[in-house]
């Protein structure tokens, strides 16, 4: 019946930017989304596992962990949430057409994701104040709170991909069951989730070593241990990572696979650098865990791998474009910017980061000298 | 009709979003005002020397954060999610004409919640005057917040200038603007002072909780008294049919009109016997009941000016099932079958007459009417013919007012007329259950 690959029109209000501006903007914000978002998606299960470690072994500093991880989380979900609006509203502007779609086909999976961020935060803010009262129950609170979030993270990795498939909207929707499909059918799904998932996991590895590194002047042997600890779940991380990119790689369409294998350089520099970056990465990062002055070789093994994530982004958005290549071009897109307000944004920005930035130097000044 | 549509049962799109809509406007305004309510309360804790105003300002802050960053924040994202499912035409609209808009707001929502979380966390550690300049960031950006997103509120009933110039500060700084903006000040001061009641009233009873209590009714009751006036001056810009409805074109609107006005009234006096005449007796219980009515008022405020709307979902822009005034009478003569990119079938013949009816219903009725539900449409076809039908589809806003016109052909509205006429009477059981 519904045979014919249906593009909903674009928007008839111009864009108000052009396009390498706002996608600029869509893929700088994504990156910060993607920061504090790992630590939430990792920080969750990580905790768990550490305290359940820490209480099956006695061992002091596992909780200890635990606890700084339970103070963290619930400001970690907070800068996930305020980051997260702003790629949201630049994917809208730029793909709405084909993100609107695909939202109202899974429209239940989509909205809930309301309802259990709500819940998933709440959960982790009961895990840090109520720490003492609820030493019983805790353990399932924190548990349930990180697979609330992991949930999110499956709807919205579907939601994403779903928008890709233009080709699918008409059937699915004249399918029984209009708003509740997913996308976990495309070969891609599970590996593409799996990449995420796993990627948080190695992000929240890497604070656990920069937290051990702040431990290191106030409590030697404490942070030591955190250090390596740390190191412990960023390089088993990267290494799975290996596997499931590999998988996601060979999952892809053919002709988006071909994009990164020659078919176009850039493509290919960067696939190329997404390998080999995680491997300069994780061997500094295991030299910094043995080594008597870590912190050196742990700084540039995160520098790198911070360079990773903006490969990761910038390979990501090419497998987006890869994917609609021939139904839709973000590229032709009219617009007519609106210069003027552009500008005021800009200095919005910038005065609204530096504002950021002095809140956080006077919070962390503050905590610096209670000690 | 460019885009698919979500059929919700029972409740309709439109009551989604009211229902989502509610819950964040009584927290984002609490939020607001809340601001400088914390602020202030913690230099008078200061400049007074008072030890239980100032532990009181720590415990109402640690609350406040937890209400404002995690179901406030999130529910507002929350209707954004729901607008982009319900109304993706006008959402993208909105999108379109004010990212700059939404990005600006944006920055100024990072700042608040920023401000927030470092002043819960720093009462202990952060200098008095450092702590002060926070709170104070935090005031200003939440007022920061309100003021952008209160543009693009009011646009959606005043585009004003904005139809013909399509220009970003036309948009912005409509003709309800400052009004509005004033209006939801008010109420955003007004409501701090009546949650404080909340946390003041669970405090011990010593002669600072009368005094904590009676501080709050007084921050609450200048914002009260004020906002008629405010509200009487919003009144003056709207649209004519605006006033009509609110007058008795919609009777459900204006009993509600009436009744969030009586809730507002009743509100204001018990503020004025209650915490602030007889302090020490205010219980927690009686807080609680100011601020059912609080939130009582807002709701019908809400859906009063949700309603006023019709029938666009974009005043003079776009009509509520999504069609652009200026495509209507293209989609009137090619039809919307040839118009719309989501129905099944492409030309109507005697076999698929009724799945085209269906597919109609959906995608021009639905994101008001259900089937069995809230609007339902079933009351609306009790002894009706075919015909009967048939006629009314022609002329939609006169026969039923308030309503955008139907956008399709005769053959269409035909189809429609009869797919409808074989839904069973208005006590049947709801269409979600087996209407394919």
């Amino acid at each position: 019946m519904a045979d014919f690959v249906v593009i909903p029109d674009v928007d008839p209000i111009p864009l108000p930017a052009p396009v390498w501006l706002l996608k600029a903007l869509l893929l700088l914000t994504f990156l910060l989304h993607i920061i504090p978002m790992n630590l939430v998606l990792g920080g969750g299960l990580t905790s768990f596992v550490t305290e359940v470690l820490g209480r099956r072994r006695g061992s002091e500093y596992h909780l200890r962990l635990a606890r700084s991880f339970a103070r963290m989380i619930p400001v970690a979900v907070a800068f996930a949430i305020t980051l997260g609006v702003a790629p949201l509203l630049f994917l809208q502007v730029l793909y709405g057409q084909l993100f609107y779609t695909s939202t109202i086909l899974m429209a239940w999976p989509w909205l809930a994701v309301i309802a259990l961020v709500i819940l998933g935060y709440y959960g982790f803010y009961l895990y840090s104040y109520r720490w003492q009262r609820w030493r019983g129950v805790r353990l399932w609170v924190v548990m349930g709170s990180a697979l609330l979030f992991m949930a999110v993270a499956l709807i919205y990795s579907n939601a994403v991909t779903l928008m890709l498939r233009p080709e699918a909207f008409a059937s699915l929707y004249h399918m029984a069951g209009a708003g509740s499909h997913w996308n976990i059918g495309e070969p891609t799904a599970i590996p593409r989730y799996l990449h995420f998932l796993v990627a948080s996991f190695a992000v929240t590895g890497l604070f656990v070593i920069i937290y051990g590194m702040r431990q290191l002047r106030s409590e030697e042997s404490y942070g030591r241990w955190a250090l390596r600890y740390g190191a412990g779940w960023f390089i088993v991380a990267t290494i799975v990572q290996m596997a499931v990119g590999i998988w996601f790689l060979v999952a892809l369409p053919r002709e988006v696979m071909m994009l990164f294998m020659g078919g176009s350089v850039f493509a290919t520099i960067l696939l190329g650098l997404g390998f080999l970056l995680p491997i300069v990465s994780l061997m500094l990062v295991l030299q910094a865990s043995r080594a008597l002055h870590p912190r050196p070789m742990a700084w540039t093994g995160i520098g790198v791998l911070a360079v990773t994530l903006v490969v990761m982004v910038l390979i990501r958005d090419l497998v987006r474009d890869g994917y609609l290549g021939g139904k839709f071009n973000v590229m032709d897109r009219v617009a007519d910017p609106q210069w003027g307000i552009i500008l005021i944004f800009a200095l919005v920005l910038l005065g609204g980061l530096g504002t950021v930035g002095y809140l956080l130097g006077k919070a962390a000044a503050a905590t610096a000298e209670a000690r | 009709m460019n885009f698919p549509v979500w059929e919700v049962p029972v409740l309709g799109g439109g009551m989604l979003i009211g229902v989502i809509a509610v819950v964040h406007v009584f927290i984002s305004h609490f939020a607001v005002g809340g601001g400088l309510f914390l602020v202030m309360t913690e230099r008078k804790a200061y400049s007074e020397q008072s030890a239980v105003l100032l532990d009181y300002v720590k415990r109402h802050s640690k609350f406040f954060m937890l209400l404002s960053v995690v179901a406030g924040a999130v529910t507002g994202v929350g209707i954004w999610f729901t607008i982009g499912l319900i109304h993706p035409s006008a959402t993208s609209a909105l999108i379109h004409a004010f990212v700059w808009g939404w990005a600006i707001e944006w920055v100024f929502f990072l700042v608040e919640v920023t401000s927030i979380i470092v002043y819960v966390k720093t009462w202990e550690t952060m200098n008095r005057r450092s702590h002060i300049i926070v709170g104070w960031v935090y005031a200003v950006s939440s007022l920061l917040t309100l003021a952008v997103i209160n543009g693009i509120v009011a646009f959606m009933l005043t585009p004003g200038d904005w139809l013909e110039t399509r220009g970003f500060w036309d948009g912005i700084f409509n003709p309800s603007y400052l009004p509005s903006l004033v209006a939801r000040t008010l109420i955003a001061v007004g409501f701090a002072g009546v949650y404080a009641f909340l946390t003041a009233t669970r405090l011990e009873e010593t002669a600072e909780r009368a005094t904590i209590i009676r501080y709050s009714a007084l921050w609450a009751l200048p914002a009260l008294v004020l906002l008629p006036v405010a509200l009487y001056w919003y009144y003056g810009v709207i649209p004519e049919t605006a006033k009509e409805i609110i007058g008795g074109g919609i009777e459900a609107i204006e009993s509600t009109a009436h009744y969030g006005m009586i809730a507002a009234v009743v509100l204001l006096l018990l503020v004025l016997v209650g915490p602030l005449l007889r302090p020490r007796s205010f219980s927690f219980g009686q807080a609680l009941v100011l601020l059912v009515l609080a939130s009582l008022s807002l709701f019908a405020a809400e859906r009063v000016r949700e309603a006023v709307r019709k029938p666009y979902v974009l005043f003079g822009y776009m009509y509520s099932n999504a069609v652009r005034v200026e495509d209507y009478e293209r989609v009137e003569e090619a039809g919307l079958l040839a118009s719309s990119k989501w129905l099944s079938v492409r030309a109507i013949d005697e076999s698929n007459e009724l799945t085209v009816g269906r597919e109609l219903f959906r995608a021009q009725c639905m994101s008001c009417h259900t089937v069995g539900g809230y609007q339902d449409i079933l009351p609306h076809l009790a002894d009706r013919t075919v015909e009967d039908l048939e006629v009314i589809l022609m002329d939609m806003p006169s026969f039923r007012g308030y309503m955008p016109p139907f956008a399709g052909n005769d053959q269409e509205r035909l189809a429609l007329a009869r797919w409808l006429m074989t839904l069973p009477g208005p006590e049947a059981r709801p269409l979600s259950e087996g209407g394919h």
